[in-house]
């Protein structure tokens, strides 16, 4: 088998959603002594993105999602600990807090934007669901996150976003994270209204959006030091 | 800054200020524009034509609506347009909430009246100067009691009354405790009440005569706090912004209800003064709302009530337009999400009575599921999220007249609207039937995926399912089929142990069975099994305005139902993911 045939066999596995087989996939680049990073860029990553492709033409819908995320995992878990025996840092996407605000319980699709958000490189902090916002500053200040994600299913837990973001202003942090939200009830709008630095409908919305706000970050940033 | 906008349609007139959203002008204008989403712009059922001022640019889903509505490109959203100039809009009549809607079936009840309040008519010997008691006295004497709590405006006017009626008079007592009236003359055959069912969608309110216990008429209405939102969270969020808020959702439920009352009473020549007996049945929200209770905490985590059950409350307390004496009951709240109107439910349904095990189901926004599993009641609730009420979906639109409510498949598609009307929308039993036969024709995959590359269904010219809408429906299955499920694991059971399935609520006798079962919706089971009890709320709410002791009945009932929460399960994701594919059970 090609290099090329197995990195085809990679994006099947993770759009059809074999988990086993996945799994399988990424052991075998171990055996193979393949570059670990160029696997997971040609082989897993392509994958997820026909997933994603597949998603916005209506053809997948949560399910499909999920089991794709956990193909994901698992390849992961074969991957990481070699590329950390071999001193290989994988080049971290983004670094995420996320959870469902206080008052409310629902944590369904902050899960699935959580494991998206993993299964496309970022470094994801779930504090699960009924979260204070307190603890969503707290979390973030200690692991230095790019994103913080608040999700809310009722209408009543969206005023939590609100209350987060003058909260940041509050304690002078507006700019040091991006504040991003979503949830059933929330749209652009409401996003824009109370200053979030961005929305997305869904999961992999979700993933382009912190994406695309890393990449202009990152581009800042390295302006800012020239 | 202000504007002047001319609604051309209904040839108005009115000024709004920069900034304000053109739904609210409209709205406050007196047009009940449909606002099914609370202005959140997902449902796609407030456009207006803009003729002259500003068009702001279409957002996606706008243009997507357009296409599929048939709209000209002139056409905007009300809830997303933002007023800053003047304009000359029509408000189409497709967009404007029908004014009363079709009534759900009654499940009948029988039962010997014995009305919380009694009438007894007393022919009284007048004080003479031998023996000259006072006239309670002598009226307690011939009622045959030791006491009884009168309050003073009755008894100040008690001497006149006995005047007025040359001492001949029908005392009105409520629970054998209380003196609540006292009229002149023989008015024994006329003793009514009225049963409520306050719904977060519709109103009903019955009249029944309590010597016979049989219901002379019944009124419907859209429940005015609609406009302030379709569920009763956003009802919720919107009565915790603010405490005039509140009021006006409590202001808007009591116009509409007195407005029926008086209808209905002047129709059947009962004076609003004669009738001295309420029963309010309701989810719990809703009765908070109706009482001006505080609401926020039934919203936040842990979601607990301010109250579930409650003494009888005057009628002029509670706000009601009878008798000011005259008394109002509420069916007692199960918990937050499963209110009295499912408690009345289970007594209308007698369920606990039966032997066996049985679900009890009402399909609604917020699904409410009770299982008896032997001598054991469990309840829990499940967010289906409004696609059963034909909201956020593209061409859904509630049970009303021009709804189809009803498809088949033999060879060709056949679909039945509402009233004969010619079909604006599908409802809930429509979307069902929908789904079962492109699946049963492979237009949709198991997984929801419309087949081919259009991604979309046409049911005729106007009316189409988009993959979006099949989406919805899934999240609306899987989350009533994971409710089901959840229940029946954990009390060891499966649907084949189930000895039947009652199904309430305003879908009534229009389910498809098989259809439902083809889905998943319900567990596949002897269709024989499976009854339709119809608006059971209200039936509950006649049983307890009849016979006074199914109250002590019902809160009996209610102590013993332990309530499950189906979202703070761990396995609660797993099982609704599994519940998202159409198919049927297992």
């Amino acid at each position: 088998m090609t290099k090329e045939n197995l990195f085809e066999r990679m994006v099947q596995a993770v759009v059809e959603g074999q988990k086993e087989e996945t799994e399988n996939l990424a052991k075998e680049a171990v055996k193979r002594r393949m570059n670990l990073l160029e696997v997971i860029e040609k082989g897993f990553v392509p994958g997820l993105q026909k997933v994603g492709e597949l998603w916005e033409k209506g053809e997948y819908f949560l399910p499909e999602l999920i089991t794709s995320a956990e193909c994901m995992k698992a390849a992961t878990a074969v991957l990481q600990p070699e590329l950390k025996k071999a001193r290989i840092d994988a080049p971290s996407k983004g670094k995420v807090v996320i959870g469902t605000v206080e008052g409310d319980i629902h944590d369904i699709g902050k899960n699935l934007v959580a494991s998206m958000l993993q299964a496309n490189g970022f470094d994801v902090y779930d504090l699960g669901a009924d979260v204070k916002l307190e603890k969503f500053i707290d979390k973030a200040e200690e692991t230095k996150v790019h994103f913080i994600c608040l999700s809310a299913l009722l209408t009543t837990a969206m005023l939590g976003q609100r209350k987060f973001i003058e909260m940041l202003k509050a304690k002078n942090l507006s700019g040091t994270f991006k504040v991003l939200v979503g949830g059933a009830p929330v749209n652009q709008k409401w996003a824009a209204d109370i200053g979030a630095d961005g929305y997305a409908e869904n999961a992999l919305a979700a993933v382009k959006l912190a994406s695309r706000l890393m990449a202009k970050w990152r581009y800042q940033e390295a302006k800012d030091e020239k | 800054m202000t504007y002047t906008i001319k609604i051309l349609s209904h040839g108005q007139r009115i000024r709004a200020r920069g900034t304000e959203v053109l739904a609210d002008k409209i709205l406050q204008a007196g047009i009940p524009l449909s606002l099914y989403c609370n202005k959140r712009g997902l449902c796609g059922k407030c456009f207006v034509e803009i003729v002259k001022g500003r068009r702001p640019l279409l957002g996606e889903k706008e243009r997507f609506w357009l296409g599929q509505k048939n709209l000209g490109k002139n056409y905007r959203l009300a809830c997303q347009y933002e007023i800053n100039g003047d304009l000359e809009i029509n408000v189409p009549a497709l967009f404007i909430s029908p004014e009363v809607p079709i009534l759900p079936a009654i499940a009948r009840s029988a039962v010997a009246p014995d009305p919380a309040v009694k009438k007894y008519y007393l022919e009284l010997r007048r004080p003479d100067i031998s023996s000259p008691h006072s006239l309670f006295e002598i009226l307690l004497e011939n009622l045959g009691y030791k006491h009884l709590k009168v309050p003073l405006d009755v008894l100040g006017e008690l001497g006149r009354k006995l005047e007025v009626g040359k001492f001949k008079a029908t005392v009105v007592v409520y629970r054998e405790k209380e003196i609540i009236a006292v009229e002149p003359g023989n008015t024994t055959d006329q003793n009514f009440g009225l049963a409520v069912d306050i719904g977060t969608t519709t109103l009903v309110v019955d009249l029944v005569d309590l010597n016979t216990g049989r219901t002379l008429a019944t009124r419907a209405a859209l429940n005015s706090q609609v406009k302030r939102g379709a569920d009763v969270i956003s009802r919720i969020s919107y009565a915790s912004a603010d405490p005039n808020n509140a009021a006006e959702l409590r202001r808007l439920v009591l116009e509409t209800l007195n407005e029926k009352i008086r209808e209905i009473l002047s129709r059947n020549r009962v004076s609003s003064a004669s009738v001295y007996d309420i029963v309010v049945s309701g989810n719990t929200t809703m009765n908070h709302l109706l009482l001006g209770i505080p609401v926020e905490t039934l919203a936040v985590a842990p979601y607990h009530a301010v109250f579930s059950r409650l003494s009888p409350l005057s009628a002029l307390q509670a706000g009601f337009a009878i008798y000011p004496r005259g008394k109002v009951y509420l069916a007692p709240n199960i918990r937050s999400f499963v209110g009295g109107d499912i408690a009345s439910g289970l007594l209308a349904s007698r369920l606990s009575s039966k032997r066996g095990n049985f679900l009890f189901i009402d399909l609604g926004t917020n699904g409410e599921i009770v299982l008896k599993a032997g001598s054991k009641l469990v309840a829990t609730s499940t967010a289906a999220g409004p696609a059963f009420e034909g909201m956020n979906i593209s061409c859904g639109m509630p049970a009303l007249a021009g709804a189809i409510y009803k498809a088949e498949d033999n060879g060709a598609i056949k679909t039945f609207t509402l009233g004969n009307k010619p079909g604006r929308g599908v409802c809930g039993t429509g979307l069902i039937d929908l789904i079962a036969i492109f699946l049963g024709r492979g237009w949709i995959s198991p997984r929801g995926a419309i087949q081919g590359e259009k991604k979309i269904i046409r049911v005729n010219e106007d009316i189409a399912l988009t993959q979006e809408d099949v989406r919805q429906i899934q999240l609306a299955c899987a989350a009533i089929k994971t409710g089901i499920r959840m229940m029946l694991k954990e009390n060891h059971l499966s649907e084949d142990d189930l000895d039947g399935i009652y199904i309430a609520g305003a879908f009534g006798n229009y389910l498809n069975i098989r259809n439902s079962m083809k889905i998943g919706l319900l567990p596949r089971i002897d269709e024989r099994k499976l009854v339709f009890i119809g608006n059971s709320s209200l039936a509950g709410a006649k049983l307890l305005l009849i016979s006074a002791e199914k109250r002590e009945k019902i809160e009996s009932l209610i102590r013993k139902i332990r309530y499950v929460s189906l979202a703070a399960d761990p396995e609660f994701q797993d099982y609704f993911i599994k519940a998202l594919e159409f198919k049927t059970w297992p």
